[in-house]
């Protein structure tokens, strides 16, 4: 049962071929098999789980379906709030952001009849791209152990791609939701900023967080994102702007889409297999109808810079308490990041925020202009082994880190909506990622574009043996 | 925490110095006019048309 994906159970659910108890038992089962290895869960609720799952059988049998995710088993990442379970983001503190509301995505889901399981392992204090903690466990990734899962969303990545989960939030603000599905093989989606509300989710970055899906399927993400996105009057930065059918929208033809793959920045320093795989998409959507040509974006360098100022200045003062008061409880990374921001001037940091005003404005205009979708690697490499990866000194770590995120960093800067979703497996197994970057708020277009080449490549049904 | 594991105080200043280099260069190519608002009035401009 934990093979299909969230709406195809959500389809079983509502023909009463199998109930949310049951669904819920084979994910809770999986879980109790597998993530003593894996290292998804930090907080797992199995009680409430089965609690709500027979209350939602209930329902059912008296003909009463709550929504489109009636009866599934999900988990958010260790940020979201959820009311009765602890948020320790992460840390080593299980209460760690406290006093908040509910998370409005969570609150959303909830309401469309979706059953929480728990809350997800990720890095500390969602600053890292690599999916270790010193307090919760390492996220270790389903296709070959001791490998990086991804990060800073590595319980969700890890979590839907091994089964225990049928769909996960993660949240990104350099990469979080797209790293750990590349490196685990899944779809992510990072959507338009302002899309989603971050209303009850830990911040990191006022300007640079996104929340959004971790599903098996270009359809499930659609499903999820059409339900937790609209207007949220708690989130001061969502958008009023309305969500237009996205699961409808997805056997929409390709044909004539205008598809650009970058000539300069995306592909220097990738390995081969990573650049055949998204050539090899590339190839697959024009033989589908699209309009793929090449195209020089601008240089993302600034935009990076423009990242770095504001993702530093805010996340140290965000975390100024935990860093200055109880520096001994976070990594060296964690603290080595945070230490940078609380010497940036207020000068530099409303520089960065009015360059990044330009710098979207120019790629938009420029870009899109010629274009309808970019398409990427997500990440330069697969997965690498997490012992090479976050082996001291700690400025070496941070230069990786540096370098494993320099493909997601920039459209996070630039507030795009952008997709992840599997590009194939290296010859030893590891997934390979591609990311479909679109318009402001034209999620249903790379949602439309990832739809057709999942369906087109032969990975789909492919599982992690565990 | 061992040495190795700590920041080094001369790579924390060399970081300051790059970030605070780059956003000079780039700062004064700014119009007078442009505010950090901008930044959603551009992806809202930037949306497919309704």
């Amino acid at each position: 049962m934990t093979d299909l994906t969230l709406g195809e159970l959500a389809s079983a659910i509502a023909a009463r071929k199998v109930s949310a108890l049951e669904a819920t038992d084979a994910c809770l089962e999986r879980i109790a098999r597998l993530d003593r290895r894996l290292r998804a869960f930090i907080t797992l609720d199995a009680d409430g789980a089965r609690a709500r799952a027979r209350a939602l059988d209930a329902d059912l049998a008296g003909g009463r379906r709550r929504g489109p995710l009636h009866g599934v088993p999900l988990a958010y990442k260790d940020l979201c709030h959820v009311p009765g379970l602890p948020t320790s983001c992460g840390t080593r503190t299980p209460e760690y952001f406290t006093g908040a509301v509910e998370c409005t995505a969570v609150a959303r889901l909830t309401a469309a009849g979706a059953i929480t399981l728990g809350k997800l392992n990720m890095t500390e204090l969602a600053l890292g791209p690599f999916g270790d903690n010193p307090h919760h466990g390492d996220v270790d990734n389903p296709w070959k152990a001791g490998h990086v899962s991804g990060g800073s969303s590595s319980g969700s990545g890890t979590a839907v791609a091994a089964g225990l989960a049928f769909g996960a939030l993660g949240s990104d603000t350099g990469g979080s939701i797209r790293l750990p599905a590349a490196c685990c093989g899944i779809v992510g989606l990072k959507p338009t900023y302002g899309r989603v509300s971050r209303a009850g989710a830990m911040p990191l970055s006022w300007s640079l967080d996104h929340l959004g899906p971790m599903t098996r399927s270009v359809r499930d993400a659609a499903l999820m994102l059409e339900i937790v996105a609209g207007h949220d009057s708690r989130d001061a930065t969502s958008s009023p702007r309305a969500v237009g059918p996205l699961v409808a929208a997805l056997e929409a033809p390709v044909r004539g889409v205008r598809v650009a793959l970058p000539e300069n920045y995306y592909f220097d320093g990738v390995t081969p297999e990573v650049r055949a795989a998204v050539e090899h998409a590339a190839r697959t959507l024009a033989s589908l109808g699209a309009d793929v040509r090449t195209l020089r974006l601008p240089d993302p360098a600034p935009m990076i810079d423009v990242c770095n100022i504001l993702a530093r200045s805010e996340s140290s003062t965000i975390h100024a308490r935990v860093a200055r008061e109880r520096p001994h409880e976070l990594g060296p990374a964690v603290r080595a990041r945070l230490e940078v921001g609380f010497h940036i001037s207020a000068h530099d940091y409303l520089q960065a925020a009015r360059l990044r005003a330009r710098l979207t404005r120019a790629f938009v205009d420029e870009v899109f202009g010629e274009v309808d979708a970019i398409l990427a690697p997500t990440i330069p490499e697969p997965a690498p082994a997490l012992a090479t990866v976050t082996a001291p000194p700690v400025e070496e770590i941070v230069r990786r880190m540096g370098r494993f995120s320099r493909l997601t960093r920039p459209f996070n800067g630039l507030g795009l909506p952008v997709l992840a979703v599997p590009a194939g497996f290296a010859s030893d197994g590891r997934p390979l990622g591609l990311q479909i970057v679109g318009r402001p708020f034209d999620e249903a277009s790379v949602l439309r574009l990832g739809h057709a080449w999942e369906h087109a490549a032969d990975w789909r049904t492919r599982r992690p043996s565990l | 925490m061992t040495d190795s594991q700590r920041a080094a105080p001369g790579q924390l200043q060399a970081d300051l110095a790059a970030l605070a280099g780059a956003i000079e260069r780039m700062g004064g190519e700014l119009a007078l006019g442009e505010e950090p608002s901008n930044f959603v009035a551009a992806l809202d401009a930037g949306a497919p048309r309704d």
